[in-house]
């Protein structure tokens, strides 16, 4: 790819970017959140269109109109978010818009296609069931399906998109062995990341990218983590290192959980008989792959979700479960992972958003009249005192980048004085600036005598804020550790179900 | 050329693009009454005078806006929190019920005050009317049915009542009292006391249109100034945020469904106490007019602004009212359906631009970015 | 009096012959659906494509099979025609597909666009000059029971169950078929992997304006023979359509199901008024209005907890660029 360029509004997010790769390579592209790597992949598989520049494919100049035109190309990609249809079966994702064989004829022969998935699936360690509905699958599994979807399609470069947010360590490891086992075949993997020791343990070579723009392009082994870590910021930074002494803390209970047992939406036992304690001021981090009933406690904690069985407490106060309203009014702040889905409404402006929660305070309505002009004093102190980036606070908040939305429901919660604090994936799509200042916000929380808990896809971060760790894993608590003591290949054994020593 | 989603939205473009579109579609209704035939510059003076100008043409059409303006804002209530309610025609029709019973009820005890009459009927309409359009909203806040189809089966139910109390029974508000009433169905007569007043001499304006307006400003202090409305917005923009923030959903689907049956109801009263004084049950008759149809296309129309939608109502009555005058072979029934298809069709189409701004681009290997934006 | 002239097998035989246009227009509406768009026009569609088709038979010198087979793809392209100003409003400029939907009725209803024609040309005031008979077919017609039931019907019904067949074949065994309810299901994984939304949703609306245009010919050409002004001619069928495919489970073969149930609550009123058995009319009419709101609540306490149902995309524009 030579030259690519392209730009939203309001943002310029590849600059003449440049980069090749070799067949039989696993080519990294590192950067941060938002330095452009997903756009960049999205236009070589056809999604977007460049504003400007060339991609070059086995030496032949090509143009992508759409995704079909990539995939026909020979480009598959497996996103960071699956592309798949939730009611349809594997075997019905897989053969999705194909044309060639089975198919491509009119009638659909599911056992055929069924047949082939399993070839492939065996051939490259990818274990799934042809028949099995997506959404019954584990997201693993359902990353399986994503891969044997360009595999199926005979990919000569195939593009990883983030692919071990979702996954255990071992899971990872697994990953990182087929793709090796793929490129030993001829083909090329592109696998986009940003996390330094992923990025070193798998590849062969490195291409840096940052603010949009192509920093350089390094091979794998002679580079350390430190020398790619800079050149992804532009500077030296320290290598995250997790607290190593336990810091002095009251010994009051800020939130008590007991027994709790939690119904998902399908029926299915989310949390079971999960009993924990978070001291004021301490920060505990609940570490597991995603679907392991986190989003369910967080739920259950912040009155979204009902309770099944067992009992929350918040400063000794017993929560009935259920209903938002009442685990706000006991002091619980939830910083949802969805936060333009769930934690705000995008089309209303900061204002808005910001008073969402307290619009009913008498300091900010009249009775049932509101009190507009006090609610943009609040927005514009929560604004000011949280350094959230807006043109003003009349904005639609869909409008403002990922840290700054963060920023602003961070803020917001804080403003209301919480006694604990739920937080879901505090840091995701964040670039480096933004999560420094998001976990300084945290840790000042803390020091404050609020009671964090905090709900990470990211071992790096929890292991860097907590000062315990629990780690979840279907639905039960399968550890906890003190997070000076904890190892990384401790955590992922308690990730992946195995016991502790 | 591409769309892209705009950032903010400069504020003559909410005025600019409202009457955009109504040119375009008064074009397109210009040639397509060119194609047919007609005379359009002749059809449009026509439809002016008889809908404006012309003597006596205002009294008229503020007969014609006075139920759309309720319906509209009934539709306008509800459709601002993305609660579809269709049902504004059956709820209109059980308002009239319920206001023409308490008429006559009063009648029968001999009650002279007018006030009381139209305070009374305003009563049991708002009442009856916000218990209709409650079925559907019960339905929608605690079994999540979608409130479209079954506030539109409810308009044809209410509908089917409304000839069973005048043709098929000889309930309270069924005339009775001759033999030519017993042989043609018909309602009652009000008690004289229940006429509405009007106002003014040379344009006349019925209390319904007032008390419209009224509601009209009510109803925006109520969303736009007030906690209710507050959480309306958040609702309609992301109920899971709304229930994220401790909002209760299901009740405000409640009491918005109530409010916009009761609005709509009123307006069945206004059909009483302004107009026709009994209860019309006859399929040709209330039953055909479409007022609460007519309503959602002044909703939409309006873009569910309170204000606007009297505007909208005066203007759209206009438009019927010259219909009603005009109609013959120069020029046809339908065509007034027509032509509120085509102004919404292009209203909405005009959306896009509110919401979107068009980039022209071109995309060559080295070339800068050329655009042409709007 | 023999069993075929009993009540049951007499609202039977009716409940398909009222039933059959309820089915092309669910069936329409379905494909629509599917794809992700929603289409509340059917009603005005279908008193378009009744007005339409009538209007062609009076125009048409010719034998009665020709004349008729032409009036109804007449009024199959004049539903999609008005489909596609609804497709073109919700797929291209994006607009909110319920009051376009909405617009649509009200455009082409029965005081707008068919209004406009029926008085224009006249078509109140002209006898029916072709309409479709009852076929017996294979002279089965008199057998017992499913005689009147299965083999007196007209072409129109007996195509509408070729056409079931084949909207159930396509939608489950075929390539196409996968591809539109990957697009009503999950439009940006569907796009991801080729399929053209854009192309599927318009095609499969339009097709739906078809049948729904063929649903009103029903009423013009077969059932009632002629034309009337205003709505009455179709009376709520097109919302009943409507709500026929949320209570199928968005599948066709229920939609057959659901359509003939709702044909024999239309059928009731008049079978038994022809027996002079005195119920109130009013009631018996409200009944299929009623009924389909309490289907419509039972399937919807049914869908909050299993994952049938509703195209996931349903009534959302999808926007590819779109960050």
């Amino acid at each position: 790819m030579v030259g690519i360029t392209k730009q939203f509004p309001g943002v310029v997010a590849n600059d003449g970017v440049s980069f090749e790769a070799a067949a039989g390579e696993v080519h990294a592209l590192l950067g941060e959140n938002g330095a452009g790597k997903t756009t960049l992949s999205n236009i070589l598989t056809g999604l977007y269109r460049p504003d400007a520049g060339e991609i070059e494919l086995y030496g032949e100049s090509v143009r992508f109109h759409s995704p079909r035109a990539a995939i026909e190309a020979g480009i598959g990609m497996v996103h960071q978010h699956f592309r798949l249809v939730e009611p349809f079966s594997v075997a019905e994702n897989v053969i999705l818009g194909d044309h060639r064989g089975a198919g491509g004829r009119a009638i659909l022969r599911p056992a055929a296609t069924e047949r082939r998935v399993d070839e492939l699936s065996r051939r490259y360690g990818l274990a799934v069931n042809p028949k099995a509905k997506i959404w019954q699958l584990s997201i693993g599994e359902q990353q399986r399906v994503e891969i044997l979807k360009a595999l199926y399609r005979e990919a000569r470069v195939l593009i990883m998109d983030e692919p071990t947010a979702v996954l255990t360590p071992q899971e990872a490891e697994g990953l990182f062995a087929t793709l090796r086992a793929m490129a030993d075949e001829g083909k090329t993997v592109i696998f986009i990341s940003h996390k330094l020791h992923e990025v070193k343990a798998v590849a062969d070579r490195v291409t840096v990218l940052r603010g949009g723009k192509t920093v350089a392009t390094v091979d794998a082994a002679p580079s350390t983590a430190r020398s790619l870590a800079s050149l992804m910021v532009g500077r030296e930074i320290e290598v995250v290192r997790p607290l190593e002494h336990a810091r002095q803390l009251a010994d009051v209970t800020a939130l008590d959980v007991d027994g709790l047992t939690v119904v998902g939406d399908r029926g299915e036992t989310a949390v079971r008989d999960v009993s924990f304690s978070i001291r004021e001021g301490e920060i505990v981090g609940v570490a597991g792959v995603a679907g392991n009933g986190q989003r369910e406690l967080a739920e259950a904690l912040s009155g979204m979700r009902d309770i099944e069985a067992g009992s929350i407490r918040i400063s000794g106060r017993l929560l009935h479960g259920g209903d938002p309203r009442e685990a706000i009014l006991a002091g619980v702040a939830h910083v949802p992972e969805d936060r333009l889905g769930t934690g705000l409404a995008p089309s209303l402006s900061v204002t808005s958003n910001v008073v969402m929660k307290t619009y009913r305070r008498r300091s900010l309505s009249h009775g049932p009249l509101l009190a507009l002009r006090r609610m943009r004093d609040v927005a514009v102190r929560v604004v000011r005192r949280y350094d959230v980036k807006t043109p003003g606070t009349d904005t639609p908040v869909r409008n403002l980048s990922g840290g700054n939305l963060q920023k602003l429901i961070l803020g917001r919660e804080f403003e209301d004085d919480p006694l604990v604090l739920v937080v879901a994936q505090p840091t995701r799509g964040l670039d480096v600036g933004a999560i420094e200042t998001v976990h300084s916000y945290l840790r000042d929380a803390a020091a404050r005598g609020v009671g964090v808990l905090v709900m990470s896809e990211d071992l790096d971060e929890i292991r860097a804020l907590s000062d315990r760790i629990l780690v979840v894993y279907e639905g039960e608590i399968a550890g906890e550790l003190h997070a000076g003591a904890a190892s990384i290949e401790e955590i992922g054994l308690l990730m992946a179900g195995g016991a502790r020593e | 050329m591409k769309l892209e989603r705009r950032l903010t939205q400069p504020w003559w473009l909410s005025v600019a693009v409202p009457i955009g579109s109504l040119v375009v579609a008064f074009a397109i209704i210009g040639v397509v009454l060119a194609l047919t035939g007609h005379d359009t510059w002749e059809t449009y003076r026509k439809i002016v005078e008889a809908g404006f100008t012309g003597s006596g043409a205002m009294s008229a059409t503020l007969i014609s806006a006075t139920p759309i303006l309720f319906t509209g804002l009934a539709a306008a209530a509800a459709f601002r929190m993305q609660l579809f309610n269709i049902g504004a025609e059956g709820q209109l029709y059980l308002g009239a019920v319920g206001a023409s019973w308490i008429a006559l009820q009063l009648g029968d005890r001999d009650a002279t005050s007018t006030p009381l009459f139209v305070v009374a009927m305003c009563v049991a309409a708002a009442a009856l009317g916000a218990l209709w359009a409650l079925i559907p909203g019960v339905l929608r806040a605690f079994a999540r049915t979608n409130e479209i189809i079954t506030s539109l089966m409810l308009n044809y139910v209410a509908g089917l009542l409304l000839t069973y109390l005048i043709f098929d029974s000889s309930s309270y508000w069924r005339d009775t009292s001759t033999l030519q009433a017993r042989a043609f169905p018909q309602g009652k007569p009000m008690p004289e006391a229940s006429n509405w007043p009007t106002f003014g001499a040379s344009v006349v304006v019925p209390l319904g249109f007032l008390l419209g307006i009224l509601a009209a400003l009510a109803l925006w202090v109520l969303y736009s100034r007030m906690r209710f409305g507050f959480e309306v917005g958040v609702i309609a923009d992301s109920p899971r945020a709304a229930r994220y923030a401790g909002m209760r959903t299901r009740r405000k689907i409640l009491a918005v469904m109530a409010i916009s049956g009761a609005i709509a109801g009123i307006g069945g009263a206004s059909q009483i106490g302004d107009f026709t004084h009994t209860l019309d049950g006859s399929p040709t008759g209330l039953q055909a007019a479409a007022f609460g149809y007519t309503g959602i296309v002044v909703a939409a129309l309006a873009r569910y602004n309170p204000f606007a939608v009297c505007l909208v109502a005066v203007l759209i009555g206009g438009l019927l009212n010259a219909g009603y005058t005009l109609q013959g072979p120069d020029f046809p029934s339908g065509l007034v359906g027509v032509m509120q298809g085509i102004i919404l069709f292009c209203a909405l189409g005009g959306e896009l631009l509110l919401r979107y701004r068009l980039r022209i681009t071109r995309v060559r290997a080295g070339t800068p970015i050329g655009e042409g934006a709007t | 009096m023999s069993v075929n002239d009993s009540l049951i097998v007499i609202v039977l035989a009716q409940a398909i012959l009222y039933g059959t246009p309820l089915l092309y227009a669910a069936l329409g509406e379905l494909l629509a659906e599917r794809s992700g768009v929603l289409n509340l026009g059917v009603q005005g569609m279908m008193l378009f494509g009744a007005a339409v088709g009538f209007w062609t038979t009076q125009r048409i010198d010719g034998s009665g099979p020709a004349a008729l087979f032409l009036a109804v793809l007449v009024s199959a392209l004049a539903g999609a025609a008005l489909a596609a100003i609804h497709a073109f409003l919700v797929i291209t400029l994006r607009a909110n597909q319920i009051v376009s939907g909405l617009a649509l009725t009200i455009f082409a209803g029965g005081l707008g666009l068919s209004a406009y024609l029926g008085t224009e040309l006249g078509l109140a005031d002209l006898p029916a000059v072709h309409q479709f008979s009852d076929l017996d077919v294979l002279g089965l017609g008199d057998l017992p029971v499913v005689g009147p039931i299965l083999f007196d019907q007209s072409a129109l019904v007996y195509a509408s169950w070729i056409l079931t067949l084949l909207v159930a074949l396509y939608l489950g065994r075929t390539r196409w078929g996968l591809n539109v309810r990957a697009v009503g299901e999950a439009p940006a994984s569907a796009d991801a992997m080729g399929v053209n939304v854009t192309l599927y949703r318009y095609v499969h609306v339009m097709v739906g304006g078809a049948f729904a245009g063929v649903a009103g010919a029903c009423y013009s050409l077969s059932i009632t023979p002629g034309w009337t002004a205003g709505d009455t001619l179709v009376g709520g069928a097109g919302w009943i359509a409507i709500a026929l495919v949320i209570f199928a489970f968005w599948r066709a073969e229920l939609c057959l199901v659901g359509a003939y149930l709702f044909g024999a609550l239309s059928a009731l009123p008049f079978a038994l008024q022809a027996r002079e058995v005195d119920v109130t009319p009013e009631f018996l009419y409200a009944l299929p209005y009623v009924m389909t709101i309490v289907v419509l609540v039972l399937v919807s306490t049914g869908l909050a907890r299993r994952r049938l149902g509703a195209p996931a995309a349903l009534g959302v524009p999808y926007v590819r660029e779109e960050r």
